[in-house]
């Protein structure tokens, strides 16, 4: 690893431009911050589709080589969700936007419910001929599978579906992500506690429809509730968790924050707020 | 004789029940065993051979000078007596290592070599000198003219009336005239002794199917720690992989097999889903395998065998030592490559694709398929998606009977409860209304009825208070009606 010079933290004194980060420090920086990893420039960051979103994550969308932990969240009424649609989608979303290539699914069928992932569903996202699903018993099987398919060539996205929080193979899978250049997903049914490994945290709960939708049959927008709980190299927020309670419409294919009603905590006002800003740059996560 | 008649005689006699069963599992050990000199072992078909084979008359056909009973291998080593030596000294030098190493093992056997398996069998039974157990090649004639007729391999009232008639070597047979032997004993004598001289063919069926490539390395000292397996391994396939390029084919099946030093043999297997022949990647999926062979004592000799190939279909191969080469090969391969090494830890049914099929009953859309099979074509699942109605993300396996309230039969539901949680309906989006195929019956489940009309479900999606969705459906004629769970929205 290169040094750093003891001044590259501080802010540029006499950069080309007011605000701008120069490349090279930029890069010190970056690498400053993942020593391990392997990712070529251009292939950092893919945006989620979502501008408010992106504007908090580090360069501007998720990382390609690194994991990120989806879980659903409780329901409004405090129980258990029933089931994880909501973030099933949210993921689904997610992965769509990694591609082209094969999309590994690893599943893990834990006891009572053995619900599959329905392929004419997912075709919103991706196509599911992309998809090589695979079941594993064990957990350790789940997470061997995981870390195959990131060192495999050609793959375009990793998703573990389990409810195993071992933080072991946790890292594990992000040492082979950031090796690897390929993001890892891990889906869970339930909150899980936290772990340190994880890049991006989405804690994502279906919310109720819009009452000034007319008519009882309209079930095509769907609202999830979408908290961001760790957003390692991102940019912070005002708050201190961020959220958002964004639409999905079903018949447009489309992702979008509800525009009025920012549920209570309104993401970063984007002139505000750019990665770039150098007063606002985090180093560490 | 009588058990007791022996018991008089020798009060201390050891007695032991026959246990054919046993028998026949220890020949197919020892025949598997002999798969180190030649892939083309079979267990003496002598029982099936003779005519009427009664045990009693065998066995007296046996004692007359016979020796082993009907326990018998057969080893086809046209070609491999070149391992030990070379022509005849290495066919003598092959059959004295196997008597000597059977006989290591506490096996007493006698093993004669000629140029067909009818001549070997008869000297290997009535030989009466140790140098005649070798016959010569084209010396089988003269090997066999002194040996007694029960060495034809003939059926035992045959034998009988040779003997009545004085024919009691089979150089007798030879002067004899050929139609009348054959009027008067049918065709067996001729047919055998045609097959003893290799007049005519005689074809040995394998007891296992011997593969058409197939490598061997033999240690001058037992090898036993992991590393040097592997090391084998991956020389025995670099051999391997070199006959298949020659031959144009690649591997889909491949079979390792440990020699031991206490005569066992322990196998494994790897399997590809296409023609493989790229030696690192083959040695990838034995390295998952090798783990779980056991080498005992050491292993004094290993095979590599491919029993399933086909013809190459894949892309020149690549250049060794060039990874950007490998790296730059298409998607497909790496999947594939990635579902063998994850089908051989996993099993190959649980690493599939989603292959869509038309179909009106939702959990037909989707089946699986081994990702051998035929890619999907682009945009097959966007074509099926767009002609459906909005469906779940998750679909349950099974549907799940809920009890739902509806303020009129066919009403929307209201609330229903799923899992002794009830959840009261907001929102109600259908029904959408799927006939059955009648042309392909639904299976017996749980939520099949009973009666002949061909059912239809009517469709939900639903929305409850807290902005779960879920996908119902209500089954069954009018005056039963069911409900069920099939699924979860986004």
């Amino acid at each position: 690893m290169s040094v750093i010079s003891p001044n590259a933290f501080a802010p540029p004194a006499a950069g080309p431009a007011q605000g701008q980060v120069p490349p090279t420090l930029r890069e010190q920086v970056r690498r400053l911050e993942r020593a391990h990893s392997a990712q070529k420039a251009g292939r950092m960051a893919v945006p989620t589709g979502v501008a408010a979103i992106d504007i908090l994550l580090p360069e501007g969308g998720l990382l390609t080589g690194a994991l990120h932990e989806i879980e659903a969240g409780p329901t409004p009424s405090g129980r258990v969700a029933p089931h994880d649609g909501a973030a099933l989608g949210f993921a689904a979303h997610l992965i769509g936007r990694f591609g082209p290539g094969t999309i590994l699914w690893c599943r893990q069928p834990s006891g009572g419910i053995d619900a599959p992932p329905y392929a004419p569903a997912l075709s919103a996202w991706f196509d599911p001929a992309r998809l090589l699903v695979v079941t594993a018993r064990r957990e350790e099987d789940l997470f061997w599978a995981m870390e195959e398919g990131l060192r495999a060539p050609g793959i375009a996205a990793v998703l573990g579906e389990t409810r195993a929080a071992d933080p072991t193979a946790g890292r594990r899978l992000s040492l082979a992500t950031e090796k690897n250049g390929v993001p890892a997903f891990l889906l869970r049914p339930q909150p899980a506690p936290p772990q340190s490994v994880c890049t991006t945290r989405w804690r994502v709960t279906s919310a109720a429809s819009p009452s000034t939708t007319p008519g009882l049959s309209d079930l095509n927008i769907a609202r999830w509730h979408i908290e961001l709980r760790r957003n390692r190299f991102g940019t912070p927020s005002t708050e201190e968790m961020p959220s958002w309670l964004v639409e999905w419409n079903d018949e447009t294919h489309h992702l979008a924050v509800v525009p009025q009603a920012r549920h209570g905590s309104a993401g970063p006002s984007p002139a505000g707020i750019s990665w770039a800003d150098p007063n606002r740059q985090r180093l560490v996560g | 004789m009588r058990l007791a008649d022996a018991r008089t005689l020798l009060p201390d006699l050891i007695t032991r029940g026959v246990e054919p069963e046993a028998d026949r599992r220890l020949l197919e050990a020892i025949a598997g065993w002999c798969d180190r000199y030649t892939p083309w072992v079979a267990l003496d078909p002598l029982g099936a051979a003779i005519a009427e084979p009664d045990a009693e008359g065998r066995a007296e056909a046996c004692s007359a000078g016979g020796f082993g009973g009907d326990a018998g291998l057969l080893l086809d080593v046209t070609g491999c007596g070149h391992l030990f030596g070379k022509d005849e000294s290495g066919e003598r030098a092959l059959l004295a290592d196997l008597v000597e190493r059977l006989a290591r093992h506490d096996f007493t056997c006698r093993a004669a070599m000629a140029d067909t398996a009818g001549a070997a069998w008869a000297l290997a039974r009535y030989a009466e000198r140790q140098a005649d157990l070798f016959c010569p090649r084209h010396g089988q004639r003269e090997a066999l003219a002194a040996l007694p007729v029960d060495g034809l391999r003939l059926a035992t009232p045959i034998l009988e009336t040779f003997l009545k008639l004085g024919l009691r070597r089979i150089g007798d047979l030879y002067p004899l005239p050929r139609a009348p032997l054959t009027r008067r004993f049918g065709d067996q004598p001729l047919t055998r002794l045609d097959q003893a001289l290799g007049r005519v063919d005689e074809p040995i069926e394998p007891h296992r199917v011997p593969p058409a490539f197939r490598t061997r390395l033999a240690f001058a000292e037992p090898i036993g720690r992991p590393e040097d397996i592997a090391a084998a391994t991956s020389r025995l396939l670099a051999a391997l992989c070199k006959q298949f390029e020659q031959a144009g084919v690649g591997a889909r099946k491949l079979e390792i097999a440990l020699y031991r030093v206490d005569g066992s043999v322990d196998r494994t297997a790897i399997g590809t889903s296409r023609p493989n022949r790229d030696n690192p990647k083959l040695m990838k999926l034995f390295e998952e395998r090798l783990g779980e062979l056991d080498p005992g004592f050491g292993v004094e000799l290993m095979i590599l065998a491919a029993p399933e190939v086909e013809e190459w279909t894949g892309a020149q191969d690549s250049l060794p030592d060039t990874s950007a080469v490998g790296a730059s090969l298409s998607n497909e391969d790496g999947t594939i490559d990635l579902a063998d090494r994850l089908a051989l830890r996993l099993g190959a049914e649980n690493v599939v694709r989603l292959v869509p099929r038309d179909s009106h009953l939702p959990e037909r859309v989707q089946t699986t398929a081994p990702i051998s099979a035929e890619p999907v074509p682009d945009g097959a699942w966007a074509r099926l998606a767009s002609m459906k109605g909005a469906r779940p993300t998750r679909l349950l396996q099974r549907p799940e009977l809920i009890n739902v309230t509806a303020l009129l039969p066919d009403d929307p539901p209201r609330q229903f409860q799923w899992r002794r949680h009830a959840h009261r309906i907001v929102r109600v989006e259908g029904p959408e209304r799927l006939a059955d195929e009648w042309w392909c019956p639904r299976s017996n489940g749980k939520y099949a009825p009973a009666n002949s009309v061909p059912p239809a479900r009517d469709y939900y999606r639903v929305e409850d208070d807290d902005g779960g969705r879920f996908w119902l459906f209500r089954d069954g004629p009018h005056n039963a009606v069911k409900w069920f769970l099939h699924g979860f929205c986004a």
